[in-house]
């Protein structure tokens, strides 16, 4: 068999154009095939082209017209084949339609420990370019020549790049990314930036989150300063975030309201609020007390650091991320004293919220029991409450 | 007890060097290496159901449909053919059988390789990464039961960096022609070898068995 002449040959191959452009294309048959003009038929991404859109150019050259094209299907580019009568596929061509990149933007970077610099940012364009883009981090330090390629793409999310060595401290980086497809390139604006103004570092390590002896409504935290403090000149401040179990809301710092579900409504005698107590750099260790909390309660708490006064600046530098959360509950007593807790704890809570529904089921599905209410169960607690009072002031029972 | 002493001392005792009956140890090595090439030609090719899925859907039609059968242009022939005659395929020595195998799926890997570097997306990336990765193993893997078969391994490089006498495809639609080719291939030969290693499997001598039986025998 000789290295056989492809069937037929189609004009353009694989061509770049823009949204909205037509395109008139030709399917040229090989000399060697018996096969002419009217034997031909297009399809374009495997749907057939209406005959009204083509044109016989010769005795084996049947054209199409495409007007008014949209963006290309996929990346790799729109199918359009020219086909002989039986299906048979002759040549293809790929076409690839859409729109140039815009310029990238928002670019934002981190250095971990003064040792790389990490910096991500967003595609300009809102819609799509349907093409395949390319995204090329480009940096050089300012007034020295040479432009420097970012390698390692895709750390920290889709547009991102780490550049893991050989950055200099005190010097002013020029930072920018460049956009490019087959319809064009588009570079973001510069970013200027020095590596010490762009520190963060890993969180703390070593959470430990304990009670404070019985103290009901307290918590200890202690943790241990990231290892890099040690290695570089700066001084580091810390944030504490808390929450309940099964709540979703943080709460920073330690100013939180109580709020109370026992009787009189709303948080009497709980208003009282604990300020956050940073306690300075201990050694290695550093703590604080959070207070004000609810006992019997689990908290998870995260710790975060931020690195400051780098080699003496005045600058701040960027929070770490936050620790993984550490969980610890508060002790309960027995005697819950005159606290925002619903007196007996959580069972009878459960209790309480069950009884409610079933409340709710009885008022409307049984027409007799108009009474019955939630109200009528608190009554009966609160009575229940006094008799048990007054039976523990006569003494033990005999 | 004393049963107890009698079965660990004929466990040391197969596990002396010295023993001839430790021929038995290598065919142990056979079956499970074969159980093992087994598995990892049917878990290849669950993973490739997948990737092919992926990436006929990154070519976009016509490619992705079912029945999407293009021709198969002359220069489509580098791709190592599974479309053998089955008598052929069967009447060869298992030896035969395990080379061609061996060199089939070493120049396959090659050109998947190829493919991962020229490939659009992230996620396709990542699948032919570790369709890779794994491919990688089954060539490893078939080496091993060669090895343990007493058999000589393929000569020639395990695999070449650029397959030898391939012309890069003219143009894109002819790439996505080839591209199709290849993974069609691939899956045909681990079709076919999930086949032949189940017929090995059953092949590996029984001595196995009546070694175990043996040492027990006390």
């Amino acid at each position: 068999v000789s290295p056989a002449a492809d069937p037929a040959v189609i004009s353009p191959q694989d061509p770049t154009l823009l949204i909205g452009s037509s395109l008139v294309a030709t399917c040229t048959v090989s000399p060697d095939f018996p096969l002419k003009a009217e034997d031909l038929y297009w399809t374009l991404n495997g749907r057939r082209l209406p005959a009204a859109s083509y044109a016989a150019l010769g005795p084996s050259t049947l054209s199409v017209a495409l007007a008014r094209l949209n963006g290309s299907r996929q990346q790799s580019g729109d199918n359009l084949v020219c086909h002989s009568r039986d299906g048979g596929i002759l040549a293809g061509s790929c076409l690839y339609v859409g729109l140039p990149p815009e310029k990238p933007v928002n670019i934002t970077c981190w250095s971990k420990n003064m040792k790389d610099l990490t910096c991500k940012w967003a595609p300009g364009t809102e819609g799509e370019t349907f093409l395949h883009t390319n995204y090329t981090l480009k940096y050089k330090r300012r007034w020295y020549g040479q432009d420097n390629t970012c390698q390692e793409y895709h750390t920290a999310g889709t547009y991102s790049c780490h550049i893991p060595k050989d950055l200099a401290l005190f010097t002013p980086y020029e930072i920018w990314v460049e956009a490019s497809n087959r319809l064009g390139v588009a570079v973001s604006d510069v970013v200027m930036l020095d590596i010490l103004d762009v520190v963060t570092t890993d969180p703390p390590s070593d959470v430990h989150v304990s009670r404070v002896g019985d103290l009901e409504d307290q918590l200890s935290v202690r943790w241990s300063s990231p290892p890099a403090l040690k290695d570089f000149l700066f001084q580091a401040k810390y944030q504490i975030q808390y929450r309940v179990e099964d709540s979703s809301e943080w709460k920073v710092g330690g100013r939180r309201r109580c709020r109370g579900t026992a009787r009189g409504g709303r948080g009497s005698g709980c208003s009282h609020l604990a300020p956050l107590q940073v306690v300075d750099d201990v050694g290695n260790q550093t703590s604080c007390r959070l207070a004000g909390l609810r006992p019997g309660t689990v908290y998870f708490v995260q710790v975060r650091c931020n690195p400051f006064s780098i080699y003496g600046s005045k600058k701040a530098g960027i929070w770490s991320d936050w620790s993984n959360p550490t969980a610890a509950s508060t002790p309960r007593s027995e005697r819950a004293a005159g606290g925002c807790d619903p007196k007996g704890g959580e069972q009878n809570t459960t209790l309480r919220r069950e009884l409610k529904q079933f409340f709710g089921w009885v008022k409307k599905h049984a027409y007799g029991c108009s009474n019955l209410g939630i109200k009528l169960y608190d009554q009966w607690r609160v009575w229940l409450q006094k008799s048990h009072k007054t039976r523990n002031q006569v003494g033990k029972e005999p | 007890d004393s049963w107890g002493i009698f079965t660990f001392l004929c466990a040391a005792l197969c596990n002396l060097p010295a023993l001839p009956a430790l021929n038995c140890s290598e065919e142990l090595g056979a079956g499970q290496s074969i159980q093992q090439t087994y598995d990892l030609t049917r878990y290849l090719e669950h993973q490739l159901r997948t990737l092919a899925g992926t990436y006929l859907n990154y070519l976009g039609p016509p490619f992705n449909e079912p029945d999407f059968n293009p021709p198969r242009l002359a220069r489509a022939e580098r791709v190592p053919s599974a479309t053998v005659d089955l008598d052929l395929w069967r009447g060869l020595t298992d030896n035969a059988r395990l080379a061609a195998n061996y060199r089939a799926y070493s120049r396959l890997l090659c050109y998947l390789r190829v493919l991962d570097g020229q490939v659009g997306t992230a996620e396709l990336r990542h699948r032919l990464a570790h369709f890779c990765a794994s491919l990688q193993g089954l060539v490893l893997s078939i080496g091993g039961v060669m090895s343990s078969l007493g058999y000589p391994l393929p000569a020639g490089p395990a695999a070449p960096p650029a397959p030898p006498g391939a012309p890069a495809a003219p143009n894109d639609f002819l790439k996505k022609m080839d591209d199709f080719w290849l993974l069609k291939e691939l899956q045909t030969w681990l079709w076919r070898s999930a086949k032949d290693f189940n017929r090995l499997k059953k092949k590996v001598p029984p001595a196995v068995v009546t070694l175990r039986l043996e040492a027990r025998g006390f």
